[in-house]
């Protein structure tokens, strides 16, 4: 095998690994800067503000549509999500009245959990 | 170069060309795949949820050890991120590996939180869900203590956390790449220079932080390093286990979670602006939270190639908590890498199982 220095594909892997540390160090310098923050944030608010009012419209647009908006798409997985963390819940309260009840045969939830013995190697002589 | 070198260099060519020919097609059989195909199935070390509530999800992952240690483990996410970066795929899941070596793990992952949430505050999160959450970690496990280990900025709030609860139950304390003076986190601080940056306006009109914003500002921080990602998942795409690795972290990394907006206004001020957990000032719901008030036996592992929390920023942590058991120990790697990926599986598992398994009896 050609050692790294003449083969070219250890060379062009090299230059772009090299490429991204010095544009990756140029770019966190010119960050720095205070015009940059401003510039940033004169952009991010003006892009902000733009899209809250875009949302607006659209939302104008869909209901004069009669389709369904964006809120009230949430709005519907919201209740799905209300649901599911209610189901959660029966979820939960099953498995606590299987663990409590501890009847054999269950699967998981009704298994026992390992004891809670366990020692460190060093107290209890080599790890299990 | 001598005469010698020189041959042997040509001789190699051939060789060197027929690889590179054979690379190339396999580049063009496995991109097609890769296009095809989705991403291998990240977090299935199978788990039971616990508890959800809005953003806030609690798992119980199953333990595998026939003997567990007595003091279960509460994993506090990164509000930012999805808890699966500590359960990639087996053989490189840090949730594997501590039921492998006998904890009992618990998960306090996030959601995205939904519109309704955008006024969740700092203290929903360290004064009712971390609560809430150890208090069913004592419930099920029928254990009064409970470790904590908080990843990133999961760190951050268990320190606020910790700091406010401090006469237990948290029996130990370990951080991720916990940043403390916001001050040395010093691209954040451009981007949220107070001068410029009208969070009160971005909050009011957002409601909740979008992620594309989170997922920007890390962009950001190394802005030539996902271009230059897709080159080097071009060229070893005939590497099947490259390509794995890519897909794990790039999906990992590009799943940014919204931040609620009054939570996202108290990080802005409290801590970019006013660098409150640095000084001391720190207050949650009335509640002063300074970290010198942890007496817990405390673990901070940091990582020398950090660009998300650099180590001046992170410094501080082992410094001010009032612990006498206290350690700080900075591997080789980056934010990410410190904790998931080959690099974590050789240092910083075994480091923390060497620390925890001590004072988890």
């Amino acid at each position: 095998m050609a050692d790294k220095s003449n083969d070219p594909v250890a060379m062009w892997q090299n230059m772009i690994g090299e490429m991204e540390k010095g544009f990756n160090s140029f770019a966190n310098k010119a960050m720095e800067s205070p015009e940059f923050s401003k510039v940033v944030n004169q952009v991010g608010g003006a892009t902000a503000g733009a899209q809250k009012q875009l949302g607006e419209l659209m939302e104008k647009y869909l209901v004069s549509m009669n389709l369904p908006s964006r809120a009230q798409m949430v709005s519907m997985a919201e209740r799905l999500q209300s649901i599911e963390g209610q189901l959660n819940e029966i979820k939960a309260l099953l498995h606590q009245v299987h663990s409590n009840s501890a009847a054999p045969g269950g699967g998981y939830p009704a298994a026992p959990r390992p004891p809670r013995t366990r020692r460190p190697p060093s107290a209890g002589g080599e790890q299990k | 170069m001598n005469a010698s070198a020189a041959a042997l260099d040509l001789a190699d060519i051939p060789e060197r060309i027929q690889s590179e020919v054979q690379r190339a097609i396999q580049r063009s059989i496995k991109g097609v795949e890769y296009i095809a195909s989705s991403g291998p199935a990240l977090g299935s070390t199978p788990k039971d949820i616990l508890h959800v509530r809005g953003t806030m999800n609690l798992y119980h992952y199953r333990p595998i050890a026939d003997e567990i240690y007595r003091v279960p483990i509460l994993i506090v996410m990164a509000t930012t991120n999805r808890g699966y970066i500590l359960d990639m795929v087996p053989g490189q899941s840090f949730i594997e590996f501590l039921l492998k070596r006998g904890y009992d793990v618990y998960m306090l992952d996030w959601t995205a939180p939904r519109p309704e949430e955008k006024s969740l505050r700092m203290e929903d999160y360290v004064l009712d869900f971390i609560p809430d959450c150890v208090r069913r970690v004592q419930q099920d496990s029928g254990e009064t203590d409970v470790t904590v280990i908080g990843y990133c900025f999961g760190g951050v709030l268990s320190l606020l956390y910790g700091s406010i609860f401090n006469d237990g139950p948290m029996k130990n304390l370990i951080c991720f790449t916990t940043p403390v003076d916001f001050r040395e986190m010093k691209l954040f601080q451009n981007f949220s220079d107070r001068r410029y940056f009208d969070v009160d306006r971005l909050v009011d009109s957002v409601g909740n932080v979008p992620p594309e914003m989170i997922l920007s500002s890390f962009d950001m921080l190394r802005p030539a390093s996902r271009v230059v990602g897709q080159i080097q998942l071009w060229e070893n795409i005939w590497n099947d286990e490259f390509v794995k690795s890519y897909r794990m972290f790039d999906r990992w990394a590009t799943d940014t979670l919204p931040l609620a907006g009054e939570y996202f206004r108290s990080i802005t001020k409290d801590l970019m602006w006013d660098n409150k957990l640095f000084n001391g000032t720190m207050s949650v719901g009335g509640r002063a939270a300074d970290i010198a008030n942890i007496k817990v036996p405390i673990l901070h592992a940091v990582a020398e190639h950090d660009h998300i929390v650099p180590y001046d920023a992170a410094k501080h942590l082992i410094q001010k908590v009032g612990s006498a058991d206290k350690q700080e120990v900075m591997l080789k790697g980056g934010h990410v890498s410190l904790v998931a990926g080959a690099n974590a599986i050789k240092r910083l598992w075994p480091k923390l199982d060497s620390w925890l398994c001590e004072r988890s009896t």
